[in-house]
């Protein structure tokens, strides 16, 4: 295939490197003088915390992110401390049965009925509960009337679903479990692919040609129908999940990678590493890589989209993580399955379309941070 | 180039055979088949064979039911479970080139019986889908980007960013819990093709009520591709624009809109050429999602519940045909490329 007719078939990635080095000069001419030195990555570092949606979308995310890893402690059935006859003990981090706290029920202790009692009681006993006394795993039967799922109320802001487990404490430890099963699966994926890709790229010929094929096989397969069939038949847990999805998202990133690869590889500095007898791993790792990286970090987030509208996706047919697990898509196929329970459609949907459109944002940023194409206006 | 696109073809040859034996292995070696459902449901309660044959009925105080090795054969003669792999493999392939897909095990009809019956459902759906998403998304791409950076710009912007973070089916959804009847508004049917009285209804009447079947779930098809297909066509216009033949266009004199219809539009399209091909698929197989939450008895829907009932003479057929219309669907992409684009070569 000729270079002319490789530009036509990815008219995106063909213009980025040469206009790149254009606007790259124009931003030094501009800017102070001790800016030249700055390295590439803070120069787009400083462009992406202009692009001020974007870039409060990812504080935003980063903080809930990191919240969310201490749900235990904001979202939680178990009492954070409990004062009880002169000694204190801390629930959240171990099993008291209910006898120890002088509650007469099978079990664990509930600590919301216990918060209650101590205050009725006027006895120097307290119970100090989080901020949301619910865990998204407990069945609330005994406390509610009549059947599960219940609307949303004033205790349960988001209702309960049809095991009356309370909705907002399942979409917030959700949106952990989302967040972080898109994460990985980028970041497994975007390792093989570029593994695979910068294989493919820099030696080429008959490496080429063979895993192109293979490639093609692979890409082929019908996505989502493979994925179903194959975790209809083995029950997938949250390792195996991101494991089957990333059967299939590390073609994607082998075509960019490859693509540049072909384009580098052509470049002077890469003969100069050949002929001061680099070895073929120093070359790929060390000096063309870190140029070659851009076109799939602009599009990570992207990706992280994707991996969270799948796993929603794979919940809603039955075909993602195993019950218990909290789950958006699970809450919608009870919802979607009886029309009548808006609040488990629309709430998850709204989790959904929140951390989707933040993210959407930061990817949008993180585009314009890193693209340096200028669009002209018409005149 | 004739030469290339034949080499395309035969290559579909090779790449078909990786898929399916692929998914043929899988299906085949992994537990949980037909015959151990089969197998587990006739030891818990006794029942007939295929065959026709009663095995024996309830009784063996062992709690367990032990089936004649002759009924166990016929089994798995019924499933296809009586060859080793590779010659089972072979069968099924031979079969394919007769257009033999086998026998449904749960609809009792051949495989190609049932696939047909679905493929206009999923048509008419897929194709009113796809017409719409092009109409709608390629002027507003093109417009976004001849106004680009203005309020218009920016207003469907907000449109497209909330395209993107919410899917077609999800957008579905929720479309039938406000509308649908539920707790809300009562506007339209809660799924389906059509109304199971469809037959006896007058024609204006057969007409609306198509039309009211079809608003929702044509709507989850156009979120679905709605954003990416706009941004797709705004960002290939906006590269365009910025060429030197357009300077050169506007500088003879010729007005806007020649400009922009007559040479920015005609390269602005080779990007979108891939995604008539890929569209294919779609058309034709539907989307699995939406099919699910509509309840619509197309492609897509016999597939999900195939993969559920272990079916797998009809999940082996849906995958035939959705990988060929996949594999088809790259060539004519390739070929509406060297269309569009005549300076195109391929080798």
């Amino acid at each position: 295939m000729s270079e002319n007719s490789k530009n036509y078939k990815n008219p995106d990635g063909s213009n980025l490197t040469d206009s790149s080095s254009k606007i790259e000069t124009k931003i030094e001419g501009n800017d102070n003088k001790k800016d030249v030195s700055t390295s590439i990555f803070k120069k787009r570092w400083k462009k992406f915390k202009t692009l001020k949606r974007g870039y409060y979308s990812f504080i935003i995310i980063l903080i809930l992110y990191a919240l969310s890893f201490i749900l235990p402690l904001l979202v939680n059935k178990d009492a954070l401390i409990v004062q009880y006859e002169g000694d204190y003990y801390f629930p959240v981090f171990s099993y008291y049965a209910a006898e120890k706290f002088g509650q007469d029920i099978p079990g664990e202790a509930n600590y919301r009925l216990l918060n209650e009692k101590f205050k009725n009681d006027d006895s120097d006993n307290w119970v100090l509960m989080p901020l949301y006394p619910y865990g998204p795993n407990q069945n609330l039967l005994d406390e509610l009337e009549g059947s599960p799922p219940h609307p949303p109320s004033i205790g349960h802001i988001c209702g309960t679903d049809d095991r009356a487990r309370d909705v907002f404490a399942r979409l917030l430890y959700g949106f952990n479990i989302s967040l972080s099963f898109a994460i990985l699966v980028t970041i497994v994926s975007y390792t093989i692919g570029t593994m695979v890709g910068s294989a493919l790229g820099y030696y080429g010929g008959k490496v080429d040609i063979f895993g192109q094929r293979l490639i093609e096989i692979w890409a082929t397969l019908p996505f989502l129908y493979t994925i179903i069939i194959v975790s209809s038949i083995v029950q997938p847990n949250f390792i195996l999940l991101v494991f089957v999805l990333n059967l299939f998202w590390w073609i994607g990133i082998t075509y960019y990678i490859r693509g540049e690869f072909y384009r580098e590889k052509a470049r002077e500095y890469v003969s100069a590493a050949v002929s001061m007898g680099a070895k073929n791993r120093t070359i790929i790792l060390k000096h063309i890589l870190p140029n070659s990286l851009t076109p799939i970090i602009s599009f990570a987030p992207f990706a992280v989209v994707g991996g969270i509208a799948s796993l929603v996706a794979l919940d809603y047919l039955g075909f993602g993580l195993p019950p218990p697990t909290p789950s958006w898509g699970q809450l919608m196929n009870q919802g979607l399955s009886n029309i009548n329970y808006w609040w488990l459609v629309t709430f998850p949907l709204i989790a959904m379309f929140l951390s989707l459109l933040s993210i959407v944002f930061i990817g949008e940023a993180v585009r314009e941070a890193f693209d340096p194409k200028i669009y002209s206006r018409l005149r | 180039m004739t030469f290339y696109f034949i080499r395309r073809f035969l290559l579909i040859i090779p790449t078909f055979l990786g898929i399916t034996i692929l998914v043929f292995c899988i299906l085949q070696i992994v537990p949980g088949g037909p015959l151990e459902m089969e197998l587990m449901k006739l030891r818990g309660m006794g029942g007939t064979l295929p065959g026709g044959e009663v095995t024996s009925s309830t009784g063996g105080t062992t709690g367990t039911i032990n089936i004649p090795e002759s009924a166990l054969e016929e089994m798995k003669k019924f499933y296809g479970f009586d060859l080793p792999i590779h010659l089972r493999y072979a069968r099924w392939l031979g079969n394919l080139l007769t257009f033999n897909l086998g026998k449904s095990y749960v609809y009792a009809e051949p495989v190609w019986d049932v696939i047909k019956s679905r493929f206009p459902i999923s048509i008419y759906f897929g194709l009113i889908g796809f017409t719409l998403t092009y109409l709608i998304c390629v002027p507003l791409g093109v417009a976004k980007a001849v106004k680009n950076g203005s309020t218009f710009d920016f207003a469907t912007s907000a449109i497209v960013f909330m395209g993107y973070a919410i899917p077609g089916w999800a957008f579905g959804g929720l479309m039938l819990t406000l509308l649908g009847g539920g707790s809300f508004w009562d506007v339209f049917p809660l799924g389906g093709f059509r109304s199971d009285d469809f037959e006896y209804l007058t024609f204006p009447e057969q007409v609306w009520d198509q039309f009211y079947h079809t608003i929702l779930p044509v709507s989850a098809y156009l979120v679905n591709s709605f954003a990416t297909l706009t941004i797709l066509t705004k960002n290939s216009v906006i590269e365009n624009l910025s060429q030197d033949y357009v300077k050169t266009a506007f500088a003879k004199g010729l007005s806007e809109k020649r400009v922009i219809l007559g040479h920015v539009f005609r390269n602005s399209l080779i990007p979108l050429a891939t995604g008539l091909g890929h569209a294919l698929s779609l058309i034709l197989a539907g989307s699995i999602l939406i099919e699910v939450v509509f309840n619509i008895n197309g492609m897509g829907l016999l597939g999900y519940k195939s993969i559920l009932n272990r079916d797998y003479p009809v999940t082996m057929g849906i995958l035939v045909i959705s990988s060929l219309l996949m594999l088809t669907g790259n060539i004519i992409s390739d070929i509406f490329y060297a269309i569009i684009d005549p300076r195109i070569r391929f080798k």
